[in-house]
C-alpha cells in the first residue's frame, strides 16, 4: 500500500510527460486552434464581385467542384507574400476554382493591390464588413480552405501558404 | 566582443560544473577548493548573464538576441529589461540564479561538510541540464548574420517598470526551490540527522517570499496594465505560479512540525521534490509554447522537448531516489481531535488537494486536444469552484491554528474564540442584510475578519507584549496569518461587490460616479520617445477644490505596431476607481468606470505575508 502511494508521483510523471510529448510532436500550434468548421459544410454565404457590384456569388454557385477559397487584403503584407502562389496553383489545376474573398478592404486599394500583383482568382467577392469571415472563423489574414465537391471544407490553413505546405498538405488533396 | 565574451564563460562554466560533478565519483578534492570551484562557476555565469546585458544596454544589434528584443531609442530600465524580456534571455537569467543560490548555500554554516557537498553537487547538476539547454537550443549569443543599424523593438506591454522586475523576482522563488530540491535529495542520499530540515527550511522560506512577491508583482501589472479591472485571471501562467507557491506553503508548514519533534521527513522529502518539479513544469509549460500566453515567446518544437526531457531528468530523478531511499520511519504523529499537528495535517492535505486540482485544470486542455484533437479552454468558473472551496475549511482552521497546543486537546481562552466569532457572524449577517448579500460574499468577509480577529485575540492573550524583536519573532505565525485575512477581505470586496459602469461621452460631458461628479475634460495625444499616447483626462470630484486628475487612454508603439492600454486608477484606501478609455464612436467616448472596493488590501496582505516570511527565515 504504502509502496503504491509513493510510485504514484512516477507515475502520473510518466503520463504527463507522455501527453505532453505527444503534444509537442503532433506539431499542433496553440496559437491555431484546430478548426471547428473540418469536415462540416461550407457557411452560406452572398458576396457581389469586386469589379461588379451586380455579379453576385453564392454558396450554390460552388457546388459540384473543388474550390480554393482564400482570405486576403491589400494591407496584409503576408498576404503578399503567398500570392505569387495563387498563379502557380491556377497553372497546375485549371479546373480547380479559385475564390479570394477581399476582407475589410477600401474598393480601391484592393483593386489597386490586384492590378500591381495580378489577379489569379476566378472572383473575387467582396467581404468588406467581415462577416463573411466571421462565418467561416477566420482568425486572421491570410487563411485559405479548400472545398470539395460535395461542398464540404476539407483543408484549412492560417497565415501565408508556402510550397512546403502547397506541395505536402493542398496537392494530395487535389 | 561582449558575446563572445558572454558564451565563453557560460560554457566555461558548464565546463566547472561538469568537474564538479564527477567530482564524486572521479576526482576527489577538499571542501575549501570544492567550495572555490563552486563560486568560480557562479561567478562566471553572472559574467555571461551580464556581458548579455551590457550588449543590450549599448544596443549591440551584432548579436542577434539584441536585434530582435531590443530597438535603440527604448529607456534604459526597457533595455536592462530587455535581457529577459525574451526566451533566450530569461533562460540565461534562470541558470544565473541557479548558480546565485549555489553561491550563497556555499557559505552555510552549520551543516556537515560531506552533506552540504552533495547539495552542491546535485546543483552543479541542474546547472549543466539547464547550460547545455541554453547553449543547443537558445543561445542568446549568436552573431547576427546581417548588418543592421537598428533593432526590432521589446513586445510594448513588457514596457512597464513593475514588468522589468517581476521576472527575476519570481524566477528567484522558482529557482529557489532548486536548492530544497538538492538539499532534500541529497538528505535522502545520507540519510543522517535531521539538521539538513532547518537548512531546508530557511532556503524554502527565502523561495517562498521571492515567489509571492513575483506572483504580487505580475498580477498588480495585469491589473493595470491589461485594462480588465481584474488582477487575477486563472490563466494557465498564473496557475502555474500558483502551484509551486501553495505547495511551497504545504512545504514551509510541514518544516514547522520539525520543532515539534515529529518530523514526518518522507512528507517533507515529497514536498521538496514537489516544489521545485511543478517550478520546472511551469518553465516547461511556458517555454514550449504548448500555452499561449504574454509569456510565450517563438514557440520552437525542439526546445519544448529539450525542457520536457529536463522535467523528466529531474522529477523521475527525485522520485525514484524518493522510492529507493525512502527514509526510515519517524515517530508517529501526535494527532488528537485537535492538537497543532492535526492542524498542520489537515491544512497539508488541503493544499495539495488545491494544487493537484489546479494542476488537473492546467494540464486538462492539453490531454483532451491530444486526445480528441478538440480546442477546450479550462477557465475561472473550474477553479473558483473547486480551488476556493476547499481551501476554506484551511482558512477556518489557520485563525487558531498558531495557539494549538503541540500535545493535548486543550485550547486556553477559548470561551473568547466562540464568543468572538458569534459576535462576528451576527455583524456580518446585519452586513449582508442591510447592504449587498452574496454567498461568497458573506463567506469572504466572515473568514477574513474572523482570522484577523482571532489572530489578535491570539497575541494579546497568550504573550506578553513588547516591543523587540523578540517578540516579533514569537507572534510571527499570527502576523502572517493577520496578513492572509487582510488580502482574503480585499479578495472577495475586489471580486464580489465590483461595480460596473458605461458611459458614451464627448470632451467636456459630466457624469455621476459613485455619487461624485466627474468632468470629462480632453483628449490629448502626444508624442514619447518610443510611442504615441492618446489620454483622456477626467477630474475626479470637481465640486471640491482638491479635485483629482486620472488619465486613461492607450499607447501606440510605432516599431511593433503595437497598441496597449493604459488604466487611469484613481487610488483610495478603500476602493480603486479604474476608467478605461474605450473606442470613439459617432464622436463619442466610450468610457467604462470600475469600482474596485478594497483592492489595496491585496496589495497589503501580500506585503505582510512577505514581512512575516523574511522574518521567519531569521527565526529557527
Amino acid at each position: 500500500m504504502n509502496r503504491i502511494f509513493i510510485l504514484t508521483p512516477l507515475i502520473v510523471l510518466s503520463i504527463i510527460c507522455i501527453f505532453s510529448l505527444v503534444y509537442l510532436l503532433s506539431g499542433k500550434d496553440p496559437n491555431k486552434p484546430p478548426s471547428a468548421l473540418l469536415n462540416k459544410d461550407v457557411p452560406i454565404f452572398e458576396s457581389s464581385s469586386l469589379y461588379n457590384a451586380k455579379d453576385i456569388i453564392k454558396t450554390k454557385d460552388i457546388k459540384n467542384k473543388k474550390t480554393l477559397i482564400n482570405f486576403f487584403a491589400s494591407w496584409c503584407s503576408p498576404c503578399k507574400i503567398e500570392h505569387p502562389l495563387f498563379f502557380e496553383i491556377r497553372k497546375k489545376y485549371p479546373e480547380l476554382y479559385l475564390l479570394g474573398f477581399n476582407h475589410k478592404d477600401p474598393t480601391s486599394d484592393a483593386k489597386k493591390y490586384l492590378k500591381d500583383d495580378g489577379n489569379p482568382y476566378d472572383f473575387v467577392g467582396v467581404d468588406s464588413d467581415g462577416l463573411i469571415a466571421l462565418e467561416f472563423g477566420v482568425f486572421g489574414l491570410p487563411e485559405t480552405y479548400l472545398i470539395n465537391e460535395d461542398g464540404k471544407i476539407i483543408y484549412k490553413f492560417m497565415g501565408p501558404i508556402t510550397m512546403d505546405i502547397l506541395k505536402n498538405e493542398i496537392e494530395p488533396l487535389l | 566582443m561582449s558575446s563572445l565574451v558572454g558564451f565563453l564563460s557560460l560554457v566555461f562554466a558548464i565546463g566547472i560544473n561538469f568537474y564538479l560533478f564527477l567530482s564524486r565519483y572521479i576526482f576527489k578534492f577538499q571542501k575549501q577548493k570544492f567550495n572555490l570551484f563552486i563560486r568560480f562557476s557562479s561567478l562566471l555565469t553572472l559574467l555571461s548573464f551580464f556581458s548579455l546585458m551590457y550588449a543590450y544596454v549599448v544596443s549591440d544589434f551584432s548579436n542577434y538576441n539584441v536585434f530582435q528584443n531590443s530597438h535603440s531609442n527604448k529607456p534604459l530600465i526597457y533595455k536592462i529589461s530587455g535581457t529577459w524580456g525574451n526566451h533566450e534571455g530569461s533562460m540565461l537569467l534562470w541558470l544565473c540564479i541557479l548558480s546565485i543560490f549555489s553561491f550563497f548555500f556555499s557559505f552555510t554554516k552549520n551543516i556537515e561538510d560531506n552533506f552540504q557537498k552533495l547539495t552542491l553537487i546535485i546543483q552543479a547538476f541542474l546547472h549543466i541540464l539547464f547550460g547545455l539547454f541554453i547553449v543547443f537550443t537558445s543561445n542568446p549569443f549568436l552573431v547576427n548574420s546581417i548588418l543592421v543599424n537598428e533593432g526590432l523593438g521589446l513586445n510594448p506591454i513588457l514596457q512597464d517598470p513593475g514588468l522589468a522586475v517581476h521576472p527575476p523576482i519570481l524566477y528567484a522563488g522558482y529557482v529557489g526551490y532548486s536548492i530544497v530540491f538538492s538539499i532534500a535529495i541529497a538528505g535522502l542520499f545520507q540519510n543522517t540527522d535531521d539538521e539538513w530540515l532547518y537548512v531546508a527550511k530557511k532556503w524554502s522560506l527565502i523561495s517562498w517570499t521571492f515567489l509571492t512577491g513575483g506572483i504580487a508583482l505580475g498580477s498588480y501589472w495585469a491589473y493595470y496594465e491589461l485594462g480588465w479591472g481584474g488582477w487575477w485571471f486563472w490563466d494557465p501562467v498564473e496557475n502555474i505560479s500558483l502551484m509551486p507557491w501553495i505547495a511551497g506553503l504545504a512545504l514551509v508548514h510541514s518544516l514547522m512540525m520539525v520543532r515539534g519533534e515529529q518530523a514526518i521527513k518522507k512528507w517533507i522529502v515529497f514536498l521538496s521534490i514537489l516544489c521545485f518539479s511543478l517550478s520546472v513544469f511551469g518553465t516547461f509549460l511556458v517555454r514550449s509554447g504548448i500555452l499561449t500566453s504574454v509569456h510565450s515567446f517563438a514557440a520552437d518544437a525542439s526546445r519544448g522537448i529539450f525542457i520536457l526531457l529536463i522535467f523528466f531528468i529531474v522529477t523521475g530523478f527525485g522520485f525514484l531516489v524518493f522510492l529507493l531511499k525512502e527514509p526510515k520511519k519517524s515517530n508517529a504523529l501526535n494527532l488528537l481531535f485537535i492538537n497543532k499537528v492535526s492542524a498542520l495535517v489537515i491544512n497539508n492535505i488541503l493544499m495539495i488537494i488545491a494544487t493537484l486540482t489546479i494542476l488537473l485544470g492546467t494540464i486538462y486542455p492539453i490531454i483532451i486536444e491530444v486526445l480528441y484533437n478538440k480546442r477546450i479552454s479550462v477557465g475561472g468558473p473550474y477553479f473558483n469552484s473547486t480551488v476556493i472551496p476547499i481551501m476554506i475549511p484551511g482558512f477556518l482552521l489557520m485563525s487558531i491554528a498558531p495557539i494549538l497546543s503541540w500535545q493535548t486537546n486543550k485550547i486556553n481562552n477559548s470561551k473568547k474564540y466562540v464568543l468572538a466569532f458569534i459576535i462576528l457572524s451576527v455583524l456580518v449577517i446585519l452586513q449582508s442584510y442591510f447592504l449587498d448579500f452574496n454567498t461568497w460574499g458573506f463567506v469572504g468577509l466572515l473568514l477574513g475578519f474572523w482570522i484577523i480577529l482571532a489572530s489578535i485575540i491570539a497575541i494579546f492573550s497568550s504573550y506578553k507584549i513588547k516591543v523587540n524583536i523578540k517578540f516579533f519573532k514569537i507572534i510571527n505565525p499570527h502576523v502572517a496569518h493577520i496578513g492572509v485575512g487582510i488580502a482574503i477581505i480585499g479578495i472577495t470586496c475586489s471580486s464580489v461587490f465590483q461595480n460596473e459602469l458605461d458611459f458614451n461621452l464627448n470632451e467636456g460631458d459630466k457624469f455621476n460616479v459613485n455619487g461624485k461628479t466627474v468632468l470629462f475634460e480632453k483628449i490629448e495625444t502626444t508624442n514619447e520617445i518610443n510611442f504615441q499616447s492618446l489620454r483622456g483626462k477626467f477630474l475626479f470630484d470637481i465640486e471640491k477644490n482638491q479635485s483629482k486628475e486620472i488619465e486613461a487612454g492607450k499607447n501606440y508603439y510605432p516599431v511593433s505596431k503595437m497598441v496597449t492600454s493604459e488604466a487611469g486608477i484613481l487610488h483610495q484606501w478603500n476602493k480603486d476607481i479604474y476608467f478605461i478609455l474605450g473606442d470613439q464612436k459617432n464622436n463619442e467616448w466610450f468610457v467604462k468606470v470600475l469600482i474596485n472596493p478594497f483592492v489595496s488590501f491585496i496589495w497589503l496582505g501580500v506585503i505582510i505575508m512577505m514581512y512575516s516570511g523574511l522574518i521567519a527565515v531569521s527565526r529557527r
